[in-house]
């Protein structure tokens, strides 16, 4: 899934391939975990998949997540549960193929990319319709609908918070800028060229547009659509195979089957039951008695061994290293010269953390991270490892940078196993190199505002998975100037410009191999600067329900459930 | 003073009649304040020890022996009597300093509750409706009337209308969890119920003739309510602490289950079963150990608390 915010419930995913092949991807980068990478096929759906024209029709599946959807407004949701409910009902323009590879979805064929690669133009599907949840076609997509949804992200009044990536994903279109600083209402880079094409002005070129084009946040909504996210979630509108049928808030959304939907022969279900608010040990025992299909999130600690281990079990446990990164955040601005704000205090604390505890913690489900870009993620660098784990050292450098007794402060993370228990894993390794911790674990929508919320969270412990495959995305929305703002996803309010502008030229290089050596570069002064402790790349475990067909791990999306369909006979 | 010393005789719910302990009579041959009353010393004592008793700091992670190659909590062995949690900790440790929360928390919360319940339950009952008198200068008297007592009962109702658990969920979820906060949060629930007996109680009592005879030699109505009324409320105010205290430690459980009890890495019986509930297939000793001692706990303060009820009682006097 994209990924953005881990926690929560953990994202589903799922990976492909059952059980053995636990890597993927078709990303350069070979991942760390020993077993060799078989692309295509950890990408597909199982092997016993019919044939798209045998996919059995009509049934009815349910997937348990632990927290509930924070928005079904595609501006909005940034979080392993939302944006596998929002791509049920919206989509993009482009998006990507079982692998990484961007194909057309709503856009008819790949757009024509001006040689300067500034200028995308986009021809779009003809015949495509908006649908309502009651069923009723809204109207056909045209290019003013997808003008007015692109302008709707960048709105900076955009209810209830300006969208998370309006200026990191968004900002680099011609007249981004005067929208979001509220001088414009639409940016004049966003033209409809002709009621079927589209055409989109950059100010650099940039290598990720397309990639940011099929992140859920530029699904087509529909020209009119109200500016409020709460209002959207009352009657979300998109193109999607699935209409929100009804939703109980902290019990279940209920997707069912898009009779006009635009695509023939899709969608397989007639309804996809979300139930959240669904503890995790209570989504296993539901999907050991056949009354669940899918769980969002991993398997729980206090079943994991007993799971994976037993053979009754072997296909359906799948598991998959996440392009992920879990990480140990501290505020580099924290306010009136917090001990965070000091390079040395946050380097201690590189120093000081117990990283091959935590992995064991979580039963070996992970790899350990020494720096920001996960494996399977281009510009990963399996030799960049600036810190190691020394608490003797840690102390010196506290004690150097004037405090050698320490200092007090607080850890938040959510309430989802196993985070608390990581908690007080950083909390001991903390209070070893004499920093003393509270300890506040929140329910996860609660402590995601705090986390986006300036300055509310000294230090915290939280993941973040790929939005899409480029190193582009663990820095523009989380490491970038740009959104260390009010609602902006860089929880440790790390701002270096010098390492934004190496990002931005970086972002625009067009050869390959060099882009992906600036990358590495930028890495290594980002991890200079310490604004985060890497602790370790999730790997995915989860239970699959027998009657689930369909069900595959995607790169970047984690859990399609849009593939989904039920087993004949079951 | 003769006036007071007559109404206790009067009473026959008098705990103690000087020279007769009928009281102590009836309880030491009850088997279950022995079992209640050697409970409740032994779990004492066994939280005000736990820094001599136990085996480890109740925090410490250990890390290699703690855990086993899964990453999963050993059982019992040689280093530890009752084996870890799932972070390696001591459960023997974590048990016995899970007391002292409990019991900090059982008992704090339940005296404030108790002192807060009785002082508006009495307060309520005995003020009734009193009239103040203002006297403008040189203008009338005007009488105003303050229904203390409808003021008083009707917000012990609102209180006790609203669902205790959500109430002290919410204000520790705004306010942060913390010991301190959990203890004031319960009693701020808790108080209620104490306040509605003791109110029933003082109703009666207020309109006996030993209050009319102290009233009629002019003893000061506070001295009333403090000397003549309170000895009468003794009997229900050790019952309803005694037992109270079982509700109270079962409250912090629950709190402490649902994550806003007290906060990590503080060991509390309800957080212990909280953190390894997904454990309780695969290794059910770390949620049946805490879940005993709850219960032992609860067992004894309700044993010795029923037994106490039954001393108190007239009728089993014989």
């Amino acid at each position: 899934m994209g990924l953005h915010w881990r926690g929560g419930s953990g994202a589903a995913v799922v990976v492909a391939l059952i059980v053995s092949a636990c890597s993927t991807t078709t990303s350069s980068q070979p991942p760390a975990s020993a077993a060799p990478a078989t692309p295509g096929a950890s990408t597909s759906e199982a092997p016993s998949s019919p044939a798209a024209s045998t996919i059995p029709q009509g049934g009815t599946l349910s997937i348990a997540w632990a927290s509930d959807i924070q928005y079904f407004d595609p501006a909005k949701g940034y979080d392993v549960v939302s944006w596998p409910a929002e791509r049920m009902m919206f989509e993009t323009l482009v998006t990507y193929d079982s692998g990484t590879k961007l194909v057309p979805l709503l856009a008819d064929g790949m757009p024509t990319i001006s040689a300067d690669g500034k200028t995308y133009t986009f021809k779009l599907h003809t015949g495509v319709k908006f649908v309502k949840p009651d069923g009723t076609v809204a109207g056909d997509m045209t290019s003013a609908d997808v003008v007015d949804s692109i302008n709707r992200v960048l709105d900076p009044k955009l209810k209830p918070s300006p969208s998370p990536v309006a200026g990191g994903f968004f900002g680099n279109i011609v007249g981004a800028a005067d929208v979001l600083s509220g001088k414009a209402t639409t940016a004049s880079g966003i033209k409809a060229i002709d009621p079927s094409t589209v055409e989109f002005d950059l100010v650099n070129a940039d290598a990720t547009f397309l990639n940011v084009m099929a992140t859920p946040f530029a699904a087509i909504v529909p020209k009119g659509t109200a500016h409020d996210a709460s209002v959207v979630a009352t009657a979300p509108t998109g193109t999607g195979p699935y209409t929100l049928k009804s939703y109980t808030k902290g019990q279940q959304a209920t997707f069912v089957a898009n009779k006009s939907y635009w695509q023939a022969g899709q969608p397989y279900l007639d309804e996809l039951d979300f139930k959240v608010g669904v503890d995790d040990n209570a989504a296993i025992q539901q999907i050991e008695a056949g009354t669940l299909d899918l769980m969002g999130d991993t398997i729980p600690s206090g079943s994991f061994t007993q799971i994976t281990t037993d053979p009754q079990y072997a296909d359906q446990v799948v598991h998959h290293t996440l392009v992920d990164t879990d990480y140990l955040f501290m505020d580099a601005s924290q306010p009136n010269k917090g001990p965070l704000s000091n390079v040395k205090v946050r380097q201690a604390i590189e120093y000081a953390i117990d990283k091959d505890n935590i992995i064991k913690l979580v039963h070996g489900a992970g790899v350990k991270a020494d720096c920001i870009f996960p494996p399977d993620m281009p510009g990963y660098d399996p030799t960049c490892t600036p810190y190691s784990f020394d608490p003797a050292k840690a102390k010196q450098m506290l004690a150097d940078a004037g405090f050698p007794n320490g200092f007090k402060s607080t850890l938040y993370t959510d309430t989802t196993d196993p985070d608390p228990a990581i908690a007080q894993a950083l909390q001991q390794d903390l209070a070893n190199v004499g920093i003393t911790v509270n300890v506040v674990t929140e329910e996860f929508s609660t402590f995601l505002d705090r986390i986006e919320t300036p300055h509310k969270a000294p230090l915290g412990w939280v993941g973040w998975f790929q939005d899409y495959p480029d190193p582009s995305d663990f820095i523009d929305p989380i490491l970038s100037c740009a959104t260390a703002v009010q609602g902006g996803a860089n929880a440790s309010w790390y701002c270096n410009k010098d390492v934004d502008a190496l990002a931005a030229a970086a972002k625009g290089e067009t050869d390959s191999t060099k882009r992906i050596a600036e990358y590495q570069d930028i890495q290594k002064k980002i991890m200079a600067d310490a604004p985060w402790v890497p602790v370790r790349h999730q790997e995915w475990f989860t239970l699959v329900g027998k009657r689930v067909g369909g069900f595959s791990i995607h790169p970047v999306w984690q859990y399609d459930l849009r593939n989904l369909w039920v087993k004949p006979g079951s | 003073m003769t006036v007071d010393v007559q109404a206790l005789r009067v009473d026959h719910e008098v705990a103690f009649e000087r020279g007769r302990p009928r009281f102590w009579r009836v309880l030491r041959r009850n088997p279950a304040f022995w079992i209640g009353a050697v409970g409740v010393i032994v779990i004492i004592a066994l939280a005000i020890f736990a820094p001599l008793v136990a085996p480890y700091d109740p925090d410490h992670q250990f890390r290699r022996e703690g855990l086993n190659s899964h990453g999963d909590p050993v059982g019992p062995n040689a280093m530890f009597a009752l084996g870890t949690d799932h972070l390696g900790r001591d459960y023997l440790s974590r048990l016995l300093f899970g007391a002292r929360t409990s019991l900090t928390v059982g008992i704090g919360a339940n005296l404030l509750a108790t002192m807060i319940g009785v002082t508006v339950g009495a307060v309520a009952a005995f003020a009734g409706t009193p009239r103040i008198v203002l006297r403008r200068r040189g203008g009338k008297a005007t009488r105003i009337a303050i229904p203390v007592e409808s003021i008083l009962m009707r917000i012990t109702d609102a209180v006790l209308s609203f669902p205790a658990l959500l109430l002290a969920i919410a204000l520790v979820a705004v306010l942060g969890p913390s010991l301190p906060l959990v203890i004031i949060v319960i009693a701020s629930v808790l108080w209620t119920g104490i306040a509605r007996i003791v109110y029933g109680r003082v109703v009666v009592i207020r309109e006996t003739e030993f209050i009319l005879a102290a009233r009629a030699v002019g003893v000061h109505e506070a001295r009333i309510l403090a000397r003549h009324v309170m000895p009468h409320l003794l009997s229900i105010i050790v019952v309803y602490a005694t037992l109270g205290i079982a509700s109270t430690v079962l409250f912090e459980a629950t709190l402490s289950f649902l994550g806003v009890g007290v906060p990590p890495p503080a060991a509390s019986w309800g957080g212990m079963i909280f953190e390894h509930i997904g454990y309780y297939k695969s290794d059910p000793r770390v949620v049946i150990l805490p879940g005993i001692a709850i219960m032992a706990t609860i067992l004894s303060f309700n044993l010795l608390g029923d037994a106490l009820a039954d001393a108190f009682d007239p009728h089993s006097w014989r």
